[in-house]
């Protein structure tokens, strides 16, 4: 185990060194960030005033081992469009897009499995059709014309949620928090159901394939002809040895919501760190890429962590080397 | 309205008219307003950088010497009043009495400071024409020019005092968070992404806002931010989309405001002998090519289709309002849309068969950049002129077009000119490259002509405003005949609110709550 975890913490360090040079590679093309913070009839003086007081006049060589070295001090860098540390404007946003893509999962999982356990066990019923059918239709719908058609429906037309921000929120350990509050609740409704959509439908379809494929296994039979009910033999033994894809797939889509949330953190007004990505890229801002990036390839690598942990303690013969 | 979502509900004015009932008073009721942005600002410290967003919050927070009005006079505001001692010395009197929102007097000092703090600052440009500035007295401020420059209350307009102490004990980077000003209001909360809300800063100067509290929302998502409007989420949105303008008409207790902006869409072409995307000798140094694109480019086509009858078409390169601008001169007069009279002209200046050159835009920096640039593609085909098309985001575009224009020959931008004044437009833009420091750097086509040099620099070193107006209007009358650029159209500015909100929008497009009120 331990041998398992020095060598996961050696491939992450990897990783994340990887990260960096690519996206310090990337910006060298996407432009000039000093033109995006200068007027545009700015003088050569100014624009090389501006140059040196965002740290830009060193060669990209150099400012990448100035990052480098500073990175080991763990200073992560400073925005060049906000003047303030790249991580606090990372870590402030953090919460609100952990909190919707939780809730979002949370309930992708709790219509996904019962449905997908449905349909596995029962492949030609015709309820079973039609979970397959929206299934479909949950994952080739685009995220944001399906965040419109919720606001349009139930914000401007019905009247019952309201269309964007995030609401009345509570403060715990300095942590906003906005599903402790009514308010809050009413704000995540809509934005968790377009962003649990597509990771449902996957769920759901990825389930009802482990379900059908255990289905015929013997232990199935044999768990039936000793007794367990029905429900015992789909949930327990059933489920259970379906769920290993399930559960892979699952941290995947947790780390690519978490990551990606944009375009629905956009459509919702949702103050989470999705959107501040999309405007860094805009405004050619790199300190906040680069942090960015290195931080979602390290949730990445702990969501695959807890993954492999998880395999575990669903099937026990599974060991981590 | 038929539903009224729970969010409207909380907000203040509700609660506290419950408060004021049962405190058994009859005050007035607390008045308060959500406005719905397209972006968070960036910024709440004014030499960190400019945006439209932080600029509003700008103007809530801080004030400036110089007010600018909605529609571009300038009165006084942290000055009182001020004169000319001479030729290059300004002496403005300060208003007596005006306290920073933590207590603190507003004095010399703090202008003094605020000049020099912006010299070491990313906005050095604040107070490019400010050679020297000393305090009389606490509250008497003496500027020198570097030569007479007789807008010079103008540009200070823009240039936003800070205090002293307190900015120097909060640090640059602190002052983006807790910023301190003397404006009329003060800042309550700032929950990035999210919400900023202002409240009344009660011993303005000017007297206490009408509306006490002031929460702006960012919505970037525009079919987001109309239905917000709609569900009463907030009072006033910017930017409303075009597609929704006849939609939010239609609703009852809805209305839409629209104002031309001052950002003119322009056209620059190269007058280089040889430019980089064109083969052989470039034909834009002729005067009647120039004339000729001009002539092809249906500006209407593009306002009714491309922009949706928003926009409104160029007549100069700035508005009426400006110094500079002459009255009942029209370029869409001067050179309509003529097909068959610019193919002449193509001819006779020898290019009947056309040539093909590059035209570098954007696509996200003006309204329906990229569609604009096609339409004139498709009009400028009409004289046998094969334009390319080089569209990119802004983020590369502003280094790619950066003077000396190694890479282009015909470029989409736009520009505007806040300070209310021509000059500073034709200095960079049509001034000769290379001739003199500060001048010219935005010539982009490498325009050159010596009397509008000549121009620029006499309306530079004049005191008088009028003398300026004069010299200035004569560079206009020389540069709309000899066209160096092509004045597209002015963008529309949009609004929306529901009834009983009353806002003027503004020219700058600095939404002002102080302006403001609600019902």
């Amino acid at each position: 185990m331990l041998g398992y975890l020095l060598k996961r913490l050696i491939q992450m360090t990897l990783v994340l060194w990887v990260v960096s040079v690519i996206v310090f590679l990337m910006m060298s093309f996407t432009g000039d960030p000093v033109f995006m913070v200068v007027p545009i009839d700015a003088s050569d003086a100014e624009i090389a005033q501006a140059r040196r007081l965002l740290g830009l006049d060193d060669s990209l060589p150099v400012q990448y081992w100035k990052f480098l070295t500073s990175l080991l001090q763990g200073d992560f860098g400073r925005s060049y469009v906000f003047r303030q540390p790249a991580m606090t404007l990372i870590l402030e946003r953090m919460p609100a897009t952990v909190e919707l893509v939780l809730v979002a999962m949370a309930l992708a999982i709790a219509v996904a499995i019962p449905l997908g356990v449905y349909a596995g066990a029962n492949p030609q019923s015709r309820i079973s059709r039609v979970i397959m059918a929206g299934s479909l239709l949950g994952i080739s719908l685009p995220g944001f014309w399906i965040g419109m058609v919720l606001i349009y429906l139930f914000a401007v037309h019905w009247g019952i949620f309201p269309s964007s921000g995030r609401g009345d929120t509570v403060e715990i350990f300095g942590i906003r928090l906005s599903i402790l509050t009514w308010d809050g609740w009413t704000h995540i409704v809509l934005p968790a159901v377009t962003l649990s959509l597509a990771t449902m439908a996957i769920i759901l379809r990825i389930t009802r394939a482990g379900m059908m494929e255990v289905g015929r296994q013997d232990f199935m039979k044999f768990a039936r002809a000793k007794g367990a009910t029905r429900g015992d033999v789909l949930y327990k033994h059933g489920l259970k040895n379906a769920l290993i894809p399930v559960v892979t797939i699952f941290g995947l889509q947790l780390g690519d919501l978490i990551a990606f949330a944009t375009i629905t953190e956009t459509i919702f007004s949702w103050p989470g760190m999705g959107k501040l990505l999309i405007d860094s890229i805009y405004r050619a801002d790199r300190p906040v890429i680069v942090v960015y990036l290195m931080l979602v390839a390290l949730i990445f690598v702990v969501i695959n962590f807890l993954v492999d942990v998880i395999y575990m303690l669903i099937d026990p013969r599974i060991r981590l080397k | 309205m038929k539903h009224t979502p729970k969010a409207a509900l909380r907000t203040g004015v509700l609660s506290a008219t419950v408060l004021a009932l049962t405190a058994g008073l009859a005050v007035a009721q607390e008045k308060s307003v959500t406005i719905g942005l397209t972006a968070d600002p960036s910024h709440l410290y004014p030499l960190a950088g400019e945006e439209l967003s932080s600029n509003i919050m700008y103007y809530h927070l801080y004030d400036p010497l110089v007010k600018r009005s909605p529609d571009l006079t300038f009165g006084p505001g942290l000055a009182e009043s001020w004169e000319n001692v001479d030729e290059t010395t300004w002496r403005f009197k300060l208003r007596e009495g005006v306290t920073f929102h933590n207590g603190n007097a507003f004095t010399a000092d703090d202008v003094v400071f605020t000049v020099e703090k912006a010299r070491e600052s990313i906005r050095p440009d604040l107070v490019a024409n400010i050679a020297s500035i000393t305090a009389v007295d606490d509250l008497t401020v003496e500027i020198t020019t570097p030569a007479p420059y007789a807008v010079l209350p103008n540009d200070l307009a823009e240039l936003l005092i800070l205090d002293e102490d307190y900015t120097t004990e909060t640090g640059d980077e602190q002052m983006d968070l807790q910023p301190m000003g003397t404006g009329p209001y003060m800042l309550e909360e700032w929950i990035k992404e999210e919400r900023l809300v202002l409240t009344a800063f009660d011993d303005y100067w000017a007297g206490e806002p009408t509306i006490d509290q002031v929460t702006f929302r960012p919505i970037t998502n525009p079919a987001t931010r109309t239905a917000a409007l709609l569900t009463g989420e907030v009072d006033v949105i910017q930017d409303l989309s075009v597609r929704d303008v006849e939609r939010v008409k239609s609703e009852e207790g809805f209305k839409v405001l629209t104002r031309p902006s001052l950002l003119n869409v322009v056209l620059a072409m190269d007058t280089r002998a040889e430019s980089p995307t064109i083969e052989g000798e470039n034909p834009m140094t002729d005067q009647r090519v120039r004339e000729a694109i001009a002539r092809a480019i249906d500006v209407d086509a593009i306002n009714q289709i491309v922009m949706n009858g928003l926009a409104t078409p160029s007549d100069q390169f700035v508005p009426s309002s400006h110094i500079g601008y002459v009255d009942g001169m029209n370029f869409r007069e001067m050179y309509p849309l003529d097909i068959e009279k610019a193919q002449e002209l193509m001819a006779e200046a020898g290019y009947a068969d056309g040539f093909t050159m590059t035209l570098d835009a954007t696509n996200d920096r003006y309204v329906n950049d990229a569609q604009i640039a096609q339409a004139l593609a498709s009009m400028l085909a009409k004289i046998n002129i094969d334009l390319q098309l080089n569209i990119m985001p802004k983020s590369n575009f502003w280094g790619y077009i950066r003077v000396p224009t190694e890479q282009s020959s015909f470029i989409m931008s736009g520009w505007d000119v806040p300070a209310g004044d021509a000059g500073s437009m034709y200095g960079a833009l049509f001034y000769t490259r290379d001739k003199k420091e500060g001048y010219g750097q935005v010539n982009r086509g490498s325009y050159s002509n010596p009397e509008v040099d000549a121009l620029v620099d006499q309306a530079d070193a004049t005191p008088s405003i009028e003398e300026r107006d004069r010299i200035l209007q004569e560079a206009t009358r020389l540069l709309l005949a000899d066209i160096p650029m092509i004045p597209v159209h002015y963008e529309q500015d949009i609004y929306a609110a529901r009834e009983g909100v009353s806002l003027t929008p503004r020219v700058d497009k600095f939404i002002w709550a102080y302006d403001m009120d609600v019902e």
